[in-house]
């Protein structure tokens, strides 16, 4: 296998929290991986993107037109990041509806207003999207079952509530 | 056994796995977690390691080469730029060996993530004249970490490793001993005065030779265990590429993506390079690329008419290695002659996407601190020189003038007052600078009567760095207050509060007290927290939310321009709005910053972590 996904976000929003969950579902099965983060100086607020490639790959950077899939926490840095986004590549993204038109598969969730609707506390948020990713990439190279369990080797305390937001987000983009 | 690690973390364990008992250094992106990660190891395992931060990176350097000198297994960790405050003991430890182990961990920033300078620390080994190794991934990393403290003891010599940002942040899993059996070493100095404590010029002239005679014998090294084993393995042909770290990944993968075939080297060892048997190999092919970064170490060592590089202007001479940039360089060689399949096909979505300049957290007291300052020092009649940690960013509201290295605002203060005596000169700069190298240059200003003011601000934590303890945190508290009395002169004291107002009211003080000092710098510490310092923060955030009041807001840009607290942007209709999942409840905004009062408290805010 091979396959490359970007997380785009800015400091704070728990980035590097989904690329330890993707590098343990790929050490589960035994798959070599290699990922790295990018940030400038900022601890909060800043932009941050992180590159996990996954399969016989030899560098942990994702260079542009090769990322199978980015994952967007935050609408403006999704479309920061798009360079990366391969042709037929899919944009998961937190966002408004007025998010813009793109030549590829967008799954797209308003993630923030489910958030300051009570349906799950902000610090989720990460976790709602892969959840919108779980549904929304035809290809993702993990199954529900692997990054449940991924999610649960993180951090068992609160592995049940981010289960329950996976699954929220998923039921949501049915 | 494998496990799933980051760089730093490979490091720490190829550390304890080499048996390195004594780890010293200073915090600094991305070498950090490197010695966090043996202290977390050896409180894991109740393991007998020194592992402590220094006061700076001389100071770390120091301490761990004179445990290598009484036959310890030591390190010393540092980013690149710290590995220029440890050079002057480098150079010198470079003549004189160890009996135990050396290594010295400096990591590099191909890049500017988060350096003032992209400076190679390879080429620096070379300037020292010991031996440099350059992993390629974590696997590298832990693999030259054991690789490198066994070169140290053999060659009785300072080796380096050198690790860039690539490396150390990336995550792998790697393949690392089953077990840990640590065995701690035995330290013992034994006095031998013309080696340890060698003068000029006899002595050091002896050692001088002896150094050059080594490093002959290493680079021979280099090559039995290195290169000759895989030049053998070459199949020649039109194009050798020759790599070393970094490099090395993404030559190959660039070499997979294109579908091309050519023999690659990857050097280990990037210096010392036995030139002529290197050399001797290019006959068997037309061209040679070297890919490595960021400076030409390896080209300039083994430069010939065949040898493309950085100084042949084929491969990008600043910034990161791309794959692109090395499409490029083959495509300047003619070795690839097809499109370029990195190029991103143009995308209009009809607006730019707005920029996110890096900027203080939300929450953080330097924010406002700044504020206050240039509330009663304005602009125009002031000059504010700062310093180097998280304090850095308040350039965003105009709160700097000039950054230079670590502990440099406080001479540069010094010398503005000399150079602009028309300025009141306020310099900035944190309790962890201020330990590291702010106190030589306040003790110069202070004896020679400089007239300025130095504010410290004491947040208790190098905190850009991950939040590392300073020296008033940690076994015996040190206050700088103290250290500034210490020097003969008033230090005066504030605690962040915030109520702006207050802030503002004891710079107005410092003001009163700078303009009645007719010699000599006026001090001042600031004590306040870190937002994210989950031990400190709690004892002082009052999570009072805050909303604008729309009727009230004119769209001044006050906030935006001079106090930029990310929350604070404008929404679609041209009013002020808190972005609630940013906003950290310090409550700062409350008073003055607005001159017509639009942040009201949010009594309905959702609160955080429900």
């Amino acid at each position: 296998m091979k396959y490359q996904i970007v997380i785009a976000g800015f400091g704070g929003q728990g980035v590097v929290f989904l690329v330890k969950v993707l590098a343990i579902c790929a050490g589960n099965r035994d798959i070599a991986f290699l990922g790295t983060e990018n940030h400038g100086m900022s601890q909060r607020g800043g932009a941050v993107s992180c590159d996990i490639k996954i399969g016989d790959f030899t560098n942990p950077v994702i260079d542009k037109n090769q990322a199978d899939v980015i994952i967007g926490l935050d609408s403006n840095e999704s479309l920061r990041n798009i360079a990366f986004l391969k042709t037929g590549g899919t944009m998961v993204v937190n966002a408004k509806p007025d998010y813009p038109s793109l030549p590829f598969t967008v799954a797209r969730a308003d993630a923030n207003a489910k958030a300051l609707q009570g349906a799950f506390p902000i610090q989720g948020l990460n976790v709602y999207m892969l959840g919108v990713a779980l549904a929304g990439v035809k290809d993702f190279p993990f199954s529900v079952e692997e990054v449940e369990k991924a999610i649960a080797q993180m951090n068992p305390k609160v592995a049940q509530q981010n289960i329950k937001i996976l699954q929220m987000a998923m039921n949501d983009c049915k | 056994m494998k496990q799933t690690l980051m760089g730093n973390d490979a490091i720490a364990w190829g550390l304890i796995h080499a048996n390195v008992d004594m780890v010293s250094g200073y915090p600094g992106t991305p070498s950090s977690e490197i010695l966090s990660g043996v202290q977390k190891i050896k409180k894991m395992l109740s393991l007998p390691i020194y592992a402590e931060w220094g006061a700076n990176e001389k100071v770390g350097f120091e301490v761990a080469y004179a445990g290598a000198i009484a036959g310890k297994r030591a390190c010393a960790t540092m980013k690149q730029v710290g590995l220029n405050v440890a050079s002057d003991a480098l150079m010198s430890a470079a003549y004189i060996g160890n009996l135990g182990s050396m290594l010295l961990v400096s990591a590099d920033d191909p890049g500017f993530y988060s350096s003032q300078t992209e400076q190679d620390s390879r080429v620096f080994a070379k300037f020292a004249r010991i031996p440099v190794l350059d992993p390629s991934t974590p696997q590298d990393a832990y693999d030259f970490t054991k690789l490198g403290v066994e070169l140290s003891e053999k060659f009785q010599i300072p080796v380096m490793l050198r690790p860039v940002m690539r490396v150390c942040h990336a995550r792998e899993i790697i393949e690392m001993d089953e077990t840990t059996e640590f065995k701690p070493n035995e330290g013992k100095f034994v006095r031998d005065v013309p080696r340890w404590g060698a003068v000029p010029r006899d002595g050091r002239f002896v050692q001088g030779v002896q150094q050059l005679e080594r490093i002959e014998t290493i680079a021979k090294y280099n090559w039995e265990h290195f290169l000759k084993p895989q030049f053998e393995a070459c199949q020649g042909g039109e194009l050798l590429i020759i790599t070393s770290g970094t490099g090395y990944g993404f030559t190959q993968e660039t070499l997979k993506d294109l579908g091309l075939e050519a023999d690659v080297v990857k050097i280990i060892m990037p210096y010392p390079l036995p030139a002529k048997e290197i050399q001797a190999c290019f006959d068997a092919y037309k061209k040679v690329l070297v890919v490595e970064e960021p400076y030409p170490c390896i080209e300039e060592q083994i430069a010939h008419p065949k040898v493309y590089g950085k100084n042949t202007n084929t491969v990008h001479k600043i910034d990161e290695m791309k794959k692109e940039e090395i499409l490029k360089a083959l495509q300047k060689i003619e070795f690839y002659k097809g499109e370029n399949i990195y190029e991103a096909p143009k995308i209009d979505l009809g607006f730019s996407v707005p920029a996110r300049p890096p900027a203080l957290c939300p929450g953080c007291p330097h924010r406002d601190i700044y504020y206050a300052i240039m509330k009663v020092f304005k602009r125009k009649k002031s000059v504010y020189p700062s310093d180097i940690g998280c304090y850095t960013l308040g350039i965003a509201q105009g709160a700097i003038d000039s950054l230079l290295c670590m502990g440099a605002s406080v001479a540069m203060a010094s010398g503005y007052a000399l150079a602009d005596p028309t300025k009141d000169v306020v310099a900035t700069i944190g309790d962890g600078t201020f330990f590291h190298s702010g106190i030589p240059p306040l003790l110069n200003a202070i004896y020679q009567g400089h007239r300025f003011v130095l504010v410290i601000l004491d947040n208790s934590t190098i905190a850009m760095t991950g939040r590392q303890v300073t020296p008033s945190r940690v076994h015996r508290p040190i206050d700088i207050k103290k250290i500034v009395e210490g020097m003969g002169i008033e230090c005066m004291e504030h605690h962040y509060s915030c109520q702006m107002h207050e802030n503002v009211d004891f710079f107005k003080k410092v003001k009163e007290k700078y303009e009645a000092n007719t010699s000599g710098p006026t001090v001042v510490v600031v004590r306040e927290f870190c937002i994210l310092d989950a031990e400190r923060a709690p004892d002082f955030v009052p999570n009072i939310y805050v909303k604008v009041d729309e009727d009230l807001c004119v769209a001044c840009d006050q906030c935006t321009t001079v106090y930029k607290c990310p929350p604070m942007s404008y929404n679609e209709k041209g009013k002020i709005e808190i972005d609630p999942f940013l906003c950290a409840g310090c409550a700062g905004c409350l008073e003055v910053v607005c001159p017509t009062d639009a942040f009201i408290v949010d009594e309905n805010y959702l609160k955080k972590g429900m």
